[in-house]
């Protein structure tokens, strides 16, 4: 991902080592486990990702980012909480506004579910280069056309940003105030998003030029320039990962193995 | 039909069955892993042109999408972008950049449409994406008010009426069989005759549509009588959008009827501390002469300003977003219910909490919230596609496979 | 095969130019559709391995299609009719797919950040991107690159984020990518439109060399200095080829004045020193022959210059427009302004500048050297990081920006970023709306601005429908439809051919006359000369130097702007020569004196 967006950060630990496949097959890992498995697997499950980030020094960095879903977890929480239908078991209350257990029960495993997945996946990103990852996925036989769109997006997202400054600033040099009630916030939405959309829109034709005139598409033999690192532990580890995914959604099918 | 073997869970059932929203999920699985083939298969054949312009498309709906809800506004308009691709480009290449969209979101910590959980609606993403391909083609932005081929979208909307009006009718005569009545034996009699109630009735809907496509809204280019149908229609929609809304709200048995300050099982209700809002469930037929006099004068309004120069271009425009709404609606509660709860982080978050006081289970009120954020939202991404699509130089439309014929000049 | 060709081979190594008979368009017509005129009607032109050909003329001649017809583009990518034969190297291009295109002619156009992938972090996997399309073993891309890296001078970007460069890096690595992929033709339009004149050089050069190695260049261009380097110079109007010959004589006034174009300046001199055509664009030998007193009258070539004020097709007379002389433009005082932005680059570095009421200034200086965020500051766009800015002894660090806007009008480079209306006339009605000037002012100013700017017949046309040079005079349409008594212009002049330039001096003239202050950024030397009283140079982000034209250009200033990277406009480089002292502004001026 570009330097300024995304979450990577730079590094050498031994996540950082993985292949990306691999990190891709245990993510995915854990957020099946996360949803299949009952709930008393969930602080489990947290347990050993913050473990995993501590081992690589990045512990700090993932626990700031926490304060992304900070609001969606707080939402899910007190709206289930207090507002779960058919709840009748009442624990704690304010006025006429009411905490029941089944429906602290259910925002608790809500939320769990995604700290987990969040954590995972932030974990994910940050020792995980886009690039490589898509890299390697081509070489598995994902189209390189539709990786080449999602590394194209992510790194338009910070340019539609810069150009929707300097949009700003040309239309206030025009007289477009952009403080003040309401209304006029509302107003200034056409002229401000209105240039974005269409000054990228008509590079788009450029763009496509661009593409054309470098072959994009046109052979059907693409070779990769980017070398994606393939140590051998991580060839050992993927099958396992994959054996570990289907043992647990066995477990959630079929309860465990009574003994 | 025997639709025993599923096993479906009957009302108060917990083991040994499938809850109905574990069908939707089934449901959702299955026909998206279809969609996922097809839209592989499909993307073999984008053209350059269109994979220029999917990243600028992603990055529009993120760009969007994010201003909105730094504006904490009940809406999304995170997928401008989505119906922009889908409209030039069609339907599979419209659902790939809504499914990218939403991926891409997700790894990018920037607050915003689903935000981190983005990635769960993919799916509905990437229907949005298709129908925004389906309507485009059906003409919705070209339509102006001298085209003849707004008999056949009159027809299909028609059509639509034809069926909402024959459901109301079982409704209210003999009525739909319960799915899951408290009789066990009748459960096969009553399926079947709910699936046979369903057939006739879409059957009703295409009869209808097909002999007014080849009869009323038969049209000649330039033909006067397409911009009074168009602003006839927009007229009626009006009509059933706001005596629907109004009500919902105020009928006897409606909304605020229900606002009475008194659980179903006597104790007092938390809900607005107590309030009594049942004097506002308004007694037929006063209440039904009210809400129809309301209606009928906001569909006055909408017909006169659907004359005016060529405003009734946006009635279609408004139907594709609207229906793109619902379905979108419809596929995320189950996603938003099942993955978080039903909660989703936004302004919307306060109309989920309205419906569950009114008892409405998990995934009800997700789709509750749906229903009523998604088709505005919706129809509001649609109109600024069509702004787009009108500004948009013709040397950048003509880059795309259905450029020329997605907008009149 | 020429010579040339066949020894460019031999020094190709890495990206294998093949040998064939170059570029060969026969009897090409192009007709886009919805559109009444075709763009092109039955060119020709031939371009051996090893040959720069340039392709000139007035916008709206077909100078973008030719380029884009080359390179296989329509009607493959873009939709149009074709007729006759466009073939690379014996194979043709037009009707064929993608597959027979790639690798053979590649083509760069003017806006470096749309030519890269986006997708790529390094300059070097930026390279690789064509090789890895044309399906290029791996082994065989990193000594390719290599070897690119080194022939273009830019292996200290190697690892460089390629949207972190300058404009002038990015071309170049634009122009690399497709050389990478071992493309025996190479197409550009306009290059050079978006660089500073270093930049422009650096490109003319690195044209050079690469047709030495025997690639086949086409290049549509407006900058003489380009033009001046090539081979051959097609010029093109209304769609057909006028002439093919020598740029000094396919740029002669003798084909330009009937057309109502402006000759470029060393062009005249060359030929009002007698000189044949292929010696036009050598400044040495002009300056023998002038100096021999070969000039006369009589060779003096007549015809429409761009100094005159009204040039024949502009249709704007100083008569036509006038602004109101009653609002006196503000006095502009900096006071030890220094601005450094939230990164820790310091772009101002301490400038102290007065500028009297109804003064016309340029300032001039390669980018990078702070004049963008200098002139930013007079509309409170940026404000000081230190030091002051006053606007008639007002400090205007307080008022906001968009109150500033009553004042002082800024006209931004890219008009895409204000654009946004759906008519010409809407967009001009923008400004005075925000600045509630009430509806009988808007009219009459959105009248004058449409009459001043040539843009009355397409009022009611969609500016984005209108090609970029007339979009650049649309906004500057917006801006003085606000009446400002102040008015900043950031490359007002890039991008436009000579009728756009001739009509901007135009207005600009009319509003010094009404006593309106100018500020004015350009890399257009000879604009600067001829348009304003006062140039000032900046060089890593201080004021080097500040005065009329005659003192800045004068010979003993060449060093000081070479410095800045600079160079003085061609009448004032061979004046110098010829010793004279002080130096002309252009070619009227050095020709009255010498006679």
């Amino acid at each position: 991902m570009a330097a300024a967006s995304g979450y990577y950060r730079p590094g050498a630990s031994w996540l950082h080592r993985r292949n990306p496949v691999t990190k891709l097959l245990a993510l995915l890992l854990v957020v099946v486990a996360a949803f299949l498995l009952p709930p008393i697997s969930l602080p489990v499950l947290l347990a050993l990702l913050v473990v995993l980030a501590a081992t690589c020094g990045l512990a700090g960095a993932v626990a700031r980012t926490l304060r992304i879903p900070a609001l969606l977890l707080i939402s899910i929480l007190l709206v289930n909480a207090f507002f779960f239908p058919g709840a009748t078991n009442r624990i704690a209350g304010v006025g006429p506004f009411w905490i029941t257990s089944e429906g602290l029960a259910f925002g608790l495993n809500a939320a769990g579910r995604l700290i987990v997945a969040f954590v995972a996946s932030v974990l994910f990103l940050q020792t995980t280069l886009a690039d490589d990852l898509l890299e390697t996925l081509i070489s598995r036989g994902v189209s390189y056309r539709i990786s080449f769109v999602v590394l194209a997006a992510v790194q338009m997202v910070p340019r539609l940003q810069e150009r929707a400054g300097s949009i700003l600033e040309a239309q206030q040099a025009r007289g477009l105030a952009i403080s003040g009630s309401f209304r006029v916030r509302l107003r200034a939405l056409v002229p401000l998003i209105g240039p974005v959309l269409l000054g990228s829109l008509i590079d788009v034709r450029e763009r496509t030029f661009a593409l054309e005139a470098r072959g994009f598409g046109a052979l059907p033999g693409r070779t990769a320039y980017r070398r994606v690192a393939d140590p051998p532990l991580d060839r050992v580890l993927r099958p396992l990962l994959l054996l570990a995914m289907l043992g647990v959604v066995a477990v959630a099918l079929f309860g465990l193995p009574r003994f | 039909m025997n639709v025993d073997w599923l096993q479906i869970c009957a009302e108060g059932q917990t083991d040994g069955c499938i809850a109905s929203i574990q069908l939707a999920y089934l449901g959702i699985l299955v026909v998206g892993a279809v969609l996922l083939l097809i839209i592989a298969l499909r993307s073999r054949d984008l053209s350059t042109a269109t994979l220029a312009l999917m990243p600028v498309a992603i990055a529009i709906n993120i760009a969007i999408g994010s201003i909105i809800y730094a504006l904490r506004l009940p809406i999304y308009l995170d997928s401008v972008g989505t119906v922009l691709v889908g409209a030039l480009a069609g339907p599979w290449a419209g659902a790939l950049t809504g499914l990218l969209s939403n991926l891409i979101w997700s790894l990018l910590p920037i607050p915003g449409g689903a935000g981190p959980t983005s990635a769960f609606f993919a799916p509905v993403a990437a229907v949005i994406g298709l129908m925004a391909g389906f309507w485009a083609g059906r003409g919705v932005f070209r339509l102006r008010t001298d085209d003849s081929r707004v008999g056949q979208f009159l027809a299909l909307a028609a059509g639509v009426g034809a069926a909402g009006l024959a459901l109301i009718i079982v409704q209210n005569t003999i009525g739909l069989p319960e799915l899951f009545p408290d009789n066990a034996d009748q459960t096969n009699t009553n399926q079947a005759t709910f699936v046979l109630i369903g057939i006739g009735i879409a059957l009703i809907g295409v009869v209808v549509a097909w002999l007014s496509g080849r009869t009323v809204f038969r049209f000649e280019p330039e033909d006067p009588r397409i911009q009074s149908y168009l602003s006839g229609a927009t007229a009626i929609a009006a009509f059933i959008l706001v005596f629907a809304i109004l009500r919902l709200l105020f009928s006897p048995s409606g909304y605020f009827s229900t606002v009475t300050g008194v659980n179903a099982d006597g104790t007092p209700d938390g809900f607005l501390g107590g309030a009594n809002l049942s004097g506002l469930a308004l007694s037929d037929p006063a209440g039904l002469f009210g809400v129809g006099v309301v209606a009928l004068i906001v569909a006055a309004g909408a017909f006169i300003w659907a004359r005016r120069g060529d405003n009734a271009r946006f009635f279609p425009v408004w139907v594709g977003g609207f229906t793109t709404g619902l379905v979108a609606a419809a596929i995320s509660a189950p996603i938003a219910a099942g993955v978080f709860g039903g909660v989703t982080g936004g302004g919307t978050d306060a109309l989920v909490a309205i419906f569950r006081t009114l008892g409405l289970n998990v995934f009800q009120s997700a789709f509750a919230q749906g229903l009523t954020s998604d088709p505005l939202d919706k129809t509001i991404s649609y109109t600024v596609v069509f702004a787009i699509l009108l500004a948009m130089p013709m040397t950048v439309r003509t880059m795309f496979s259905r450029g020329d014929s997605t907008i009149a000049d | 095969m020429s010579e040339a060709a066949a020894a460019g081979n031999e020094a190709a190594g890495g990206g294998e130019v093949p040998a064939g008979t170059g570029l060969r368009i026969e009897s090409a017509s192009v007709r886009y559709p919805g559109r009444r005129e075709p763009a092109l009607i039955d060119c020709s032109a031939v371009v051996g391995h090893g040959e720069v050909v340039g392709v000139a003329g007035p916008t709206n001649a077909g100078k973008s299609t030719l380029p884009l017809l080359a390179a296989g583009f329509i009607p493959r990518v873009v939709r149009a009719k074709v007729g006759g034969a466009v073939l690379v190297d014996g194979t043709s291009v037009v009707g064929t797919r993608a597959s027979a295109v790639a690798g053979r002619v590649g083509i760069v156009f003017a806006t470096p950040a749309n030519q890269l992938s986006a997708s790529k972090l390094t300059v070097r996997e930026e390279l690789a991107f064509g090789l890895e399309n044309l399906g290029l073993p791996r082994a065989e891309m990193d000594p390719r690159i290599d070897q690119l890296l080194a022939r273009l001078r830019i292996e200290h970007l190697a690892d460089r984020e390629p949207f972190s460069l300058s404009g002038g890096e990015q071309q170049r690595v634009a122009i690399a990518s497709i050389v990478a992929m071992g493309t025996g033709v190479l197409v550009l339009d306009e290059p050079t439109a978006q660089l500073d004149p270093a930049g422009t050089r650096e490109i003319a050069v690195l044209l050079g060399e690469l047709a030495r190695s025997g690639t086949a260049i086409l290049c549509a261009e407006h900058d003489p200095i380009v033009l001046g380097g090539t081979v051959r110079c097609l010029l093109l109007d209304g769609g057909r080829l006028v002439i093919e010959d020598l740029p000094g004589a396919a740029l002669g006034s003798a084909v330009l004045a009937a057309r109502g174009l402006a000759t470029p300046t060393l062009v005249r001199l060359a030929e009002a020193a007698g000189l044949p055509p292929a010696l036009v664009f050598d400044e040495a030998a002009i300056t023998v022959a002038l100096r021999r007193g070969r000039a006369t009258a009589a060779n003096a070539a007549t015809g429409a210059t761009p100094t005159s004020p009204s040039p024949p097709g502009t249709g704007l007379t100083a008569a036509e427009w006038r602004p109101a002389a009653d609002r006196p433009g503000p006095a502009v005082s900096i006071e030890g302004l220094v601005h450094r932005y939230p990164n820790g680059i310091e772009a101002v570095r301490g400038v102290d500048l007065s500028i009297r009421a109804g003064e016309s200034v340029a300032i001039i200086g390669q980018n990078g050297s702070g004049k963008t965020t200098l002139i930013k500051h007079f509309n409170g766009l940026l404000r000081p990081t230190g030091g002051r800015v006053l606007l008639d002894g007002v400090d205007i660090a307080a008022r906001p920006v968009n109150q500033l806007a009553a004042t002082v009008g800024f006209v931004f480079q890219n008009p895409d970023d204000q654009l946004f209306e759906r008519s010409v006339e809407r967009e001009l009605a923008f400004g005075p709306r925000n600045l509630r000037l009430g509806q009988a002012v808007a009219t009459r100013n959105i009248n004058a601005a449409l009459a001043a700017t040539g843009l009355t017949a397409d009022r009611a046309t969609n500016p984005y429908d209108l090609n970029v040079s007339a979009r650049k005079l649309v906004a500057l349409g917006g801006v003085l439809a606000m009446d400002p008594s102040l008015l900043v212009l950031d490359e007002p002049t890039a991008g436009q051919d000579d009728r756009g330039i001739a009509r901007i001096g135009a207005i600009l003239a009319a509003l010094a006359g009404a006593g309106r202050t100018i500020v004015a950024i350009t890399h257009d030397m000879e604009f600067a000369a001829r348009t304003f009283g006062r140039i000032i140079v900046m060089r890593g982000g201080r004021v080097i130097a500040d005065g009329p034209p005659q003192q800045i250009f004068a010979a003993s200033g060449a060093d000081l702007l070479a410095s800045a990277g600079l160079e003085p406009p061609p009448a004032a480089r061979i004046g110098a020569r010829l010793g004279m002292d002080p130096v002309p502004l252009d070619a009227d001026e050095l020709l009255s004196r010498l006679s």
